[in-house]
């Protein structure tokens, strides 16, 4: 009987190989009387759940227009930027994974299209150019800006929260903070912000760049010792 | 409406529901060679379909924010796009309310399987005290049933389902059979240190996963999923573990998407069948069997008994004590993160493991309530490593860090040296705490729904307070830093809010007498002999370890009491 702790290493960190894993799913699928019985099938579903990362193609953009898509890609570049480690949110497909959920949620696509426009309204008030044609210290001039007005806000809403909590009801002494300059691009920032993030740690760029390890296939459950000893020599037990 | 007879079949066995409880009835009747009717209220279920064990985020254009980025406006699956829930703390067109002044989340999964499907897994047994908690310190009930009465049982649930863990003497947490458990992960290390330092016992967890082969199911292969279901069946679930192999003796017949509304009796102290709702079409049907056996779960098998009224039972079905919905007990939950340095720049490993912490901490204090000023006991879940990044992981930390190679830089750094502990502890049931129907509102199906009504008690608060200090002491002895809530949203009050350690147990007591509780020692309904209810409802108290392992061994104690009364003729 051939069950996973027989499988060999099919590879030298000691993984089994796709095919190892296959063939041991697809035994365990017969033994305990899964719905899918036939060992045929259940290579192929396992296969597929298995399957390497999708190529991916050249994305067309379905909601923004081509002058949004590129400032999203700009944003990407600013926001993960590439490093000596790893690339860039852009290099992650961050304007595709935004473009795609803007196109299936108009509350999201306002949120973009709003947000990119006041984006180059504000840029040309400032420095008159657009976003993507400004220079770099321009563009990330704006980004501090918004850094700063995304804190302000979160600040504000959140002791207007503690005021509307309480029982408080006279309001006479009590002068609310007025909102940041910058407020009305500091909710589209933080959400570009976010949602580039997401991108970018969810791509296999960014789960090499953290050193994600996990959700393979091992005989054996191992601790290294070098991780060990590392952590015990840093901690009070050393 | 017009109620059609299923068939002319009369079942030996009715089985409503099939988490726990039920998978665990169905598989211990049909292996006693009876015939069950197996009814669910969701769908069947297809692991290779449903279970997205072996999926990475990128593998979904999503990334897993599903569909117009729903996870972002709080409409994505309860516990992230990956999970296998079939459910959530709402169902559509199934509500529940609940009561002016309380608050209660009720967690349910429509599948067959139910919750097991995607569970903790954590498996604990009861220790002997928390069958007797009313003679140690006189809150809440003892059972009727005895440690001894249960241990051979666990035995049995244990060997079938397969649990790792280790022999440990620990009076609070009795030994079990166990699969040899994997050993812990670095940051688990350190926390046993630090545990060890405050004579707190921290030991190998005990969890529903097998590390070797048994009944055809291959051993763990270490992928870290078992929230998003094993397609191995290394983990346990109803579904994999018990119904599937049942549904191959050809002796269960699974009716998926039925949902019971009513238990039928006979007129003469006895049921006889159950009506539900076909919900392909809608229509109301009959099936006919000589017992049944309700499971499921805490809260839905009372709702089935209140609604189940007759002549007979003018109260509802088993109600003549008046105490179906009484009792309703949660788990108290409070979680605090801490940030380790030891830890930032380890080399990296696979943290995954067998699915969950490789270490937890029983409760240790039990001989020494008289100088703590709460009366039961609470243990602690292990939290931490390099888990998978999803959407949302480092939304809190772009927010802190601004953007740019800075906040690439501290994320990076940062990855994998955060611990978070859960104090898992007993609330005391009390008469504030429990469900009704609420006769004003139906759901889609027709069927009145729950009301909910809870209250922690000061002993639940304080128990709170003391979980909050430990979890400090422990952070700070291995020179970490207390961060926060684990779960700021639930958690903000300082204890959990009610239903959301998905522990709710009670609602349809046990006890020695019809008058103070609504079942026997068996789960027997005290007024109607062939009745039973084998999922959490029959709890007496909620001793801090998780449910489920207790829910698989008193349903095969009530299977194997209900198969010889029916040999004798008594049922
Ligand atoms: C995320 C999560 C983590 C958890 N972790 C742990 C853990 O680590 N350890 C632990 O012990 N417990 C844990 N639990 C709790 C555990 O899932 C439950 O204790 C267990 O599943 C209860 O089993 P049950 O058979 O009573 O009910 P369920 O598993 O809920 O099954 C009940 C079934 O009955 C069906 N049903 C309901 N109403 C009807 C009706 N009217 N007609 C027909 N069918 C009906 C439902 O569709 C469902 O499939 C966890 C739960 C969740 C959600
Ligand atoms: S960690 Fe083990 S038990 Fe959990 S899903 Fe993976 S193989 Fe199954």
């Amino acid at each position: 009987m051939s069950n996973l702790l027989n499988i060999a290493p099919a590879s030298p960190d000691g993984r089994p190989g796709r095919r190892e894993l296959i063939k041991a799913v697809a035994f365990a699928v017969v033994a305990t009387g899964g719905l899918v019985e036939d060992v045929e099938a259940a290579q192929h579903v396992h296969a597929e759940a298995v399957s390497a990362q999708k190529a991916t193609g050249i994305y067309t953009a379905k909601e923004m227009s081509a002058a949004e898509f590129k400032t999203l890609g700009k944003l990407a570049e600013l926001i993960v930027p590439a490093d000596d480690v790893s690339g860039s949110a852009l290099d992650a497909g961050a304007p595709a994974f935004i473009d795609l959920l803007c196109s299936q949620n108009k509350q999201l696509a306002t949120t973009y299209h709003g947000g990119l426009a006041w984006l180059d309204a504000e840029m040309n008030r400032k420095f008159s150019k657009s976003f993507v044609n400004a220079t770099v210290e321009q563009q990330t001039a704006m980004l501090d800006l918004l850094v700063e007005a995304d804190k302000s806000e979160r600040a504000r809403m959140d002791e207007s929260a503690v005021v509307k909590k309480s029982d408080f009801r006279d309001f006479s002494d009590y002068t609310f903070k007025q909102p940041h300059p910058q407020a009305a691009g500091a909710k589209f920032f933080d959400w570009v912000r976010k949602m580039t993030v997401d991108a970018f740690y969810t791509s296999p760029i960014g789960i090499k760049d953290l050193g994600f390890m996990g959700n393979g296939a091992y005989s054996k459950y191992e601790v290294p010792k070098q991780s060990l000893d590392y952590a015990m020599k840093r901690s009070p037990f050393a | 409406m017009a109620q059609i007879p299923n068939s002319q079949e009369v079942y030996d066995v009715i089985v409503v529901g099939s988490g726990a409880g039920g998978g665990t009835a169905t598989r211990v009747l049909t292996s006693k060679g009876m015939k069950v009717a197996l009814l669910e209220a969701g769908p069947m279920l297809d692991p290779f379909k449903e279970f997205l064990e072996h999926k990475m985020p990128a593998d979904y254009d999503h990334r897993g924010a599903e569909e117009g980025g729903a996870s972002y406006f709080g409409k994505g699956k309860p516990f992230g796009f990956f999970s296998t829930t079939s459910g959530g703390w709402q169902l559509e067109g199934e509500p529940y309310t609940v009561g002016e002044g309380s608050k209660f989340e009720w967690f349910r999964s429509r599948i067959v399987g139910g919750r097991t499907n995607h569970y903790g897994r954590m498996s604990f047994r009861f220790s002997d005290f928390d069958f007797k908690p009313y003679t140690r310190d006189g809150l809440g009930f003892d059972w009727p049933i005895s440690y001894e009465d249960i241990s051979p049982y666990y035995d049995k649930a244990e060997e079938f389902i397969g649990v790792c863990g280790s022999i440990e003497g620990i009076r609070s947490a009795p030994d079990g059979k166990f699969h040899t458990p994997p050993p812990p992960k670095v940051h688990e290390t350190l926390i046993k240190k630090s545990c060890d330092k405050l004579g707190i016992p921290c030991i190998p967890n005990r969890r529903a996963v097998i590390t070797k082969s048994i009944n055809g199911r291959a051993p763990c292969h270490y992928c870290g999923q078992c929230g998003r279901g094993c397609q191995t069946a290394s983990a346990y679930s109803s579904s994999q573990v018990e119904i599937f192999p049942a549904m191959k003796t050809g002796l269960v017949k699974v009716f998926d998407n039925a949902m019971v509304r009513e238990v039928l009796s006979n007129g003469n102290g006895k049921v006889n069948g159950v009506l539900y709702v076909d919900k392909r079409t809608r229509e109301h049907r009959v099936i006919r069997g000589k017992a049944v056996i309700l499971a499921a779960s805490a809260c839905e098998s009372a709702r089935i008994l209140l609604n189940s009224k007759s002549k007979e039972f003018p109260n509802g079905l088993a109600n003549g004590s008046g105490l179906v919905g009484r009792y309703l007990m949660d788990t108290v939950g409070f979680g605090l993160s801490g940030y380790v340095p030891a830890l930032e720049g380890m080399p990296h490993y696979d943290t995954e493991g067998y699915g969950g912490a490789h270490l937890y901490m029983p409760w240790w204090d039990w001989e020494k309530h008289n100088k703590l000023d709460f009366p039961r006991g609470y243990h602690i879940e292990i939290g931490g490593g390099y888990g998978m990044p999803g959407v949302g992981s480092y939304h809190g930390a772009a927010r802190t860090y601004g953007y740019g190679k800075d906040m690439k830089q501290n994320i990076r750094q940062r990855y994998g040296a955060a611990v978070g502990f859960s104090g898992r502890g007993e609330m005391i049931p009390n008469a504030l705490s429990y469900t009704e129907i609420d006769p004003t509102v139906v759901d889609q199906w027709g069927i009145p729904v729950l009301k909910f009504h809870f209250k922690w008690s000061d002993h639940e608060w304080r128990q709170a307070r003391h979980m909050e200090r430990t979890f400090t002491q422990i952070i700070e002895g291995m020179g970490g830093k207390v961060l926060g809530l684990n779960n700021a949203q639930r958690e903000s009050g300082g204890i959990s809010v009610p239903g959301t350690i998905i522990h709710e147990v009670g609602t349809v007591k046990m006890g020695l007498n019809a008058k103070n509780s609504v079942l026997n020692g068996f789960t027997q309904a005290h007024e109607v002999k062939n009745l039973f209810v084998v999922d959490g409802g029959s709890f007496v108290s909620n001793p801090d370890k998780n449910p489920t392992l207790t829910i698989n061994a008193l349903s095969w104690r009530a299977c194997d009491y209900l198969s010889e009364e029916m040999r004798k003729g008594n049922v």
